[in-house]
């Protein structure tokens, strides 16, 4: 008899964007009627956000770029209001200002890469990106009245592989996601990433690696503006199978058997007597493999 | 004879739009504003659709459209078809070579495209390009906003505390069916659709009331396209920014006045060249469930006041006299004091609101929008025993099931009686019988073969 | 734990704590502010607390639970009954436990009529675990338990294991009495030779005997107030412990299954991706496990294919896990330095980590140590407590790479 009460959904996106692919992007060349690369995938993530804040008047958007020497927020912009955005004719209020928000702070952020020489290119702060991307989650998540209910999801916008370096970051980061019920979609530009791919199992959300930058827009709105309930429904790209392996501590590199270190759970690929983590010494004398079970079956073939 | 509950019949948007003729819906979507307004109440599924092709210059093959979803949802995509077709969002079309496709339609796509990405027909709203010297803050609109349209509500339940309203106001009231004019009496008194209507929550209430002002408009004038396209603009304006009446023409003027009154925007005076749309604006294309008005944070009135408690006590923090009349349509109010109302819900007290013809479904949810922002922290924010107890109150006066039907009685003898009623019984026509007294009560279609049988039993037994 | 509650006076003993004095009204005359910021102070200094603990911890655990089934389970103090209570709550702890502790095994023991009984072995299986405590909520409680018999067949079976893991067993105990065949100090003692911690929750009253075994092995005693407080007892126990004293440390050998082979990968490319598609996990069951080509794992070692993990291989006894599992654990190792508190609000108007601008109500912001960004209290409370990393670290090209280093 007792019909439910229902809280009102509102589906936040936070988009994660890459941009230090963006120097490759930027020195390719003019393809058709005169847009560069560059601009089409501007265009295509200003589309794609204002598609999703199009959907219902209760839809949030977050947008969130990193490149190799920092991370800033571009929608809200941290600047606070600015009034200086010009409408276009015909285009709604709201989307205009996410529009120049996200044109003026990606601009902004590229070109400080691009004056900035530093010879040493390491790789992208994706991790810290998407730490923020679930600090800002929760505080709205706390923000919000009761009636609502929030619906959460990260959209990572790649075109970089994966750094080792910052895999405790993005552990962290998945498992967190996991916990508060965020989903994590990642579309990959260009090339793969192991560790997005876990994210992406790991919470339940969709990894995409499109082929060619050009159609990004359509991929966008196709895969991931439906969001996780209304997937079941559609036609999605089949997934792709995870690469579980883990990283050693010690090279960074992927292995298939590792050594494991029984105190601290740290992984390196070599034998050593010492773990470096949390300085422990091993004893050498004794068998380094579990004893395995008395009941052993014969091999079947 | 029969009871049944008739409730007030709010429609919906969508439902709205398809009483409307196709030429004036193909002119609708001549305002970016309306594309977008229908395009958000649209079900999850057909605005992904519409995303997928919103950028695609030629009919899609139905085939294609098939396979985009998952086996088991092609009976939604059935429904999905339905209303966009209805909606004339989307057309079927021949394709080269006799495939059938569908094509959306092009005034559509182009300004929802606009609305998106710039360059489809101007809002003729514009932002003020100059500041307002005397801007108003946010609070201040919120606060003029609900006064204003608790004004029109205080009318209806006749506290006269307050000024009148306009004679506009009280046309469509009437109109509307929401209050009328008692034969001989000259004061105007509220009907139970009213009563319904007091219940339902803000947003409900401005689109009820806005549709029948709507459904006057001709008569007053006015362009309904225009006035329709305003409203979707106002409903997509921002919270504290003026906007210019330069580019309005004179029904849009006039219009603006009425909305004026009711709340839905502010206005300093009336020549004064910028207006200010209210949270009522915002709130129209949002549709009754997803209020913006109950999302409110402390500051507003609009949020909840009312606890409810398993001992049928209603404690309602509120000092505004509309607020305590609305409790005491079912409600027995017990205290008052200066900023809290207690009142205790009894059989009596709804069984009074029902025979107003308050549904209760009405009070439960009336309960429920309105509860106290406490109460969200532990759900459910209205006992279950409290909304259960209401409806089978409710219940409780349907106990009479009315059916026609025909009596027999007198019979000379037993054996008689129990002839015809067996031959009844067998046939299923018999509704009630009674040995003592020998009567029984046949329904009014078996009524002629019960009869014909008696005329031939009563013959054959004389014989 | 135990020896700490001795030294300490009781309650009644110790001074007389103004409570009250702590809450004070604010301009408005209202309390409401202040108790949020004495609750998020209150979660700060717990938090706080947890940061300093051992680096040290016991990661990989062998453990046993030992549920007592004796007739005083049938009581119905606990609803439904004590017993199904504990089952259910159980179910819950196996689940958890497998959750944080991903390399670990469990095993379940019940004791009833004087005796023990082995009802899941010592596995690293959930399911399977999950299955038996279901199946045992039909099953009788009936006679005396018999804590000397449940130890010694718990120690047993943890006598074996490798010295690197941590051996425990968890005694959920209903009776007030034990029936030993001999001297239990005995038992206790060869305990304390294995390295076997035993912890115990008692749900009538306090045992004295349960106590002593529980100071003696190093693990903890406590009995339950309620339900409530009897399910965070039980999972206060998924918390991996810190290393005991004399535990060896040593490098486990694990193999990390590669998941789809032969995807141009050159490394994982071996015979086994042509092996037919059975799982050995289900092949002792009737039901058949079938698996597509591309799922399921294959051992790296010698090419068997499981379809889940973690799981220990059958054919060559390498424990097969995926990276996450052990990354599950990491934030114990690494954990990171609290926040400073500042008081004065610098040129930085918004919090670093979420965004939002400082508003009036907190006063106080908190500055990370090494990167120096400033961010709220709820975005300090939520990065200490969940995600475990600093936003602002790994937004810094500098910072971000010591991480790991």
């Amino acid at each position: 008899m007792e019909d439910k009460e229902e809280r009102i959904e509102t589906p936040l996106v936070a988009i994660v964007i890459d941009a230090t692919p963006a120097k490759k992007f930027a020195s390719q060349a003019i393809i058709d009627n005169g847009s560069t690369m560059m601009n089409r995938i501007f265009d295509a993530l200003i589309g794609f956000g204002n598609a999703h804040l199009m959907q219902g008047s209760h839809n949030k958007l977050a947008v969130i770029a990193c490149n190799s020497k920092s991370t800033k927020f571009l929608y809200p912009s941290e600047n606070g209001d600015s009034k200086s955005y010009h409408n276009r004719p015909g285009q709604y209020d709201m989307f205009a200002k996410v529009d120049s928000d996200i044109r003026h702070g990606l601009s902004e952020l590229i070109l400080k890469d691009s004056i900035d020489h530093d010879s040493t290119t390491s790789d992208s702060l994706l991790g810290g990106a998407m730490a923020r991307a679930l600090c800002h989650i929760h505080k709205i998540q706390r923000e919000l009245s009761l009636s609502h209910q929030l619906k959460p999801r990260i959209l990572v916008v790649s075109g970089s592989s994966d750094s080792a370096l910052q895999y405790m970051t993005f552990m962290n980061v998945f498992f967190t996601a996991q916990k508060e019920n965020v989903v994590i979609d990642c579309c990959m530009m260009d090339s793969d990433s192991g560790l997005l791919q876990q994210g992406c199992d790991i919470t339940g959300g969709q990894y995409l690696r499109i082929p060619t930058v050009v159609g990004l827009l359509e991929y966008l709105l196709w895969v991931f503006l439906p969001g996780p309930s209304c997937r079941s429904k559609i036609v999605l790209p089949p997934p792709t199978k995870v690469d579980y392996r883990a990283a050693c501590f010690c090279h960074h590199k992927l292995v298939d058997i590792g050594w494991v270190c029984s105190v601290c759970l740290s992984i390196f690929c070599k034998f050593s007597i010492i773990c470096t983590t949390c300085n422990t010494e091993f004893k050498l004398n004794r068998p380094a493999i579990v004893p395995s079970k008395p009941k052993k079956r014969p091999r079947m073939e | 004879m029969s009871v049944q509950q008739r409730t007030l019949d709010c429609k919906d948007l969508h439902s709205y739009l398809k009483t409307l003729p196709a030429a004036v819906l193909d002119r609708l979507y001549n305002h970016p504003a309306t594309c977008l307004a229908v395009f958000r109440e649209l079900p999850e599924l057909s605005r992904i659709y519409i995303m997928r092709i919103l950028f695609v210059d030629q009919a899609v093959p139905k085939a294609i459209m098939g396979s985009w979803v998952s086996p088991n949802s092609a009976r939604e995509l059935e429904d999905i078809v339905k209303l966009l077709t209805e909606l004339r969002v989307w057309q079927e079309v021949e394709m080269q070579g006799g495939l059938k496709g569908w094509l959306l339609n092009p005034t559509f796509r182009r300004n929802l495209k606009g609305a998106l990405l710039g360059g489809g027909n101007e809002w003729s709203m514009k932002p003020n390009t100059d500041a307002d010297p005397k801007a108003r803050g946010i609070a201040v609109l919120d606060e003029y906003a609900m006064g204003r349209w608790e004004c029109v509500l205080h009318f209806m339940v006749g506290s006269h505390q307050h000024e009148a309203i306009s004679s506009d106001a009280l046309q469509i009231l009437q109109h509307a069916g929401l209050m009328k004019k008692e034969p001989g009496d000259n004061q105007l008194s509220i009907t139970k659709d009213g009563f319904q209507f007091l219940l339902m929550d803000t947003s409900a209430q401005v689109w009820y009331f806005l549709l029948q002002y709507l459904d006057t408009a001709n008569s007053r004038n006015l362009d309904l396209i225009d006035c329709l396209g305003f409203l979707f603009q106002l409903s997509f304006s921002t919270l504290g920014q003026d906007y210019s009446t330069d580019s309005m023409n004179d029904g849009l003027q006039k219009f603006l006045q009425h909305l004026r009154e009711f709340g839905l925007v502010y206005q300093r005076k009336r020549k004064d060249g910028r207006f200010y749309p209210t949270r009522l604006a915002l709130d129209i294309a949002a549709g009754p469930k997803k209020s913006m008005l109950n999302s409110l944070n402390a500051s507003s009135q609009a949020t909840g006041y009312i606890v409810v408690e398993t001992n049928y006590r209603v404690y309602a923090y509120t000092d505004s006299s509309l607020q305590v009349a609305l409790i005491a349509l079912f409600c027995e109010l017990i205290y008052r004091f200066p900023n809290l109302v207690v009142g205790i819900i009894t059989r009596e007290s709804v069984r009074e609101a029902l025979k107003r013809g308050i549904t209760a479904d009405q009070i439960v949810s009336f309960l429920r929008q309105h509860a106290h922002s406490e109460c969200y922290k532990e759900p459910p924010v209205l006992p279950s025993t409290i909304a259960d107890q209401i409806k089978l109150w409710a219940i409780e006066r349907d106990r009479f099931l009315y059916k026609d039907g025909v009596l027999y009685n007198q019979f000379d003898s037993q054996a008689d009686f129990e002839i015809l009623r067996n031959y009844a019984q067998e046939r299923g026509l018999l509704v009630w019988h009674t040995l003592n007294g020998r009567k029984m009560v046949v329904t009014k279609e078996g009524h002629d073969e019960v009869r014909k049988f008696w005329k031939r039993h009563s013959r054959n037994g004389s014989m | 734990m135990a020896d700490e509650e001795e030294t300490n006076e009781y309650r009644w003993e110790s001074g007389y704590e103004k409570t009250w004095e702590a809450i004070k009204e604010d301009d408005d005359g209202l309390l409401e502010s202040n108790v949020a910021e004495i609750v998020a102070r209150a979660k700060r200094k717990r938090a706080a607390l947890k940061a300093t603990g051992a680096i040290q911890l016991g990661m990989m655990r062998h453990l046993f639970v030992v549920i007592d089934a004796s007739e005083c389970m049938f009581l119905q103090d606990l609803k439904p009954t004590r017993f199904l209570c504990v089952l259910k709550l159980l179910e819950l702890f196996v689940h958890e436990f497998f959750d944080l502790n991903p390399i670990s095994q469990l095993g379940i023991l019940t004791t009833k009529v004087k005796r023990c009984v082995e009802v899941a072995a010592l596995a690293g299986n959930q399911k399977k675990h999950i299955e038996a405590l279901q199946q045992m909520k039909d099953t009788s409680c009936e006679g005396e338990p018999s804590l000397q018999n449940s130890l010694e067949r718990a120690m047993n079976g943890l006598k074996n294991m490798p010295a690197h893991s941590s051996r425990e067993v968890l005694v959920l105990f209903g009776s007030l009495t034990t029936c030993d065949p001999g001297d239990i100090q005995k038992t206790i003692k060869s305990l304390k030779e294995n390295n076997i911690r035993v912890s115990i929750i008692g749900l009538a009253a306090e045992v004295r005997i349960c106590r002593e075994i529980a100071k003696r092995t190093g693990g903890t005693y406590n009995v339950l107030l309620d339900d409530h407080h009897l399910k965070e007892l039980i999972l206060n126990q998924v918390q991996p412990p810190a290393v005991a004293g004399s535990m060896e440390a040593s490098l486990v050998k694990m193999g990390f299954p590669g998941g789809k082979t032969g995807s141009g990968d050159g490394a994982s490319d071996s015979a086994a991706d042509h092996a037919p598609a059975y799982c050995l996990c289900h092949i002792e069951n009737e039901t058949s496990c079938l698996m597509g080509n591309n799922s399921g794992y294959n051992c790296p070692q010698c090419g068997s294919r499981y379809c889940e993990l973690p799981v220990e291989c059958k054919q060559c006894g390498l424990t097969l896990v995926s990276a996450p599992h052990l990354a599950r654990s990491y934030h114990h190792l690494f954990p990171i330095k609290p926040f400073i508190e500042r008081t004065e609000v610098p040129e930085m108007t918004h919090c670093f980590a979420c965004a939002k601008p400082f508003g009036e109500l907190d006063p106080n912001v908190y500055e990370c140590e090494n990167c120096k960004q400033i961010v709220c209290l709820d975005c300090d409370l939520f990065i200490r407590e969940t995600l475990h990393t600093c936003p602002g670290c790994a937004s810094d090209p500098i910072t971000a790479q010591m991480k790991t280093n």
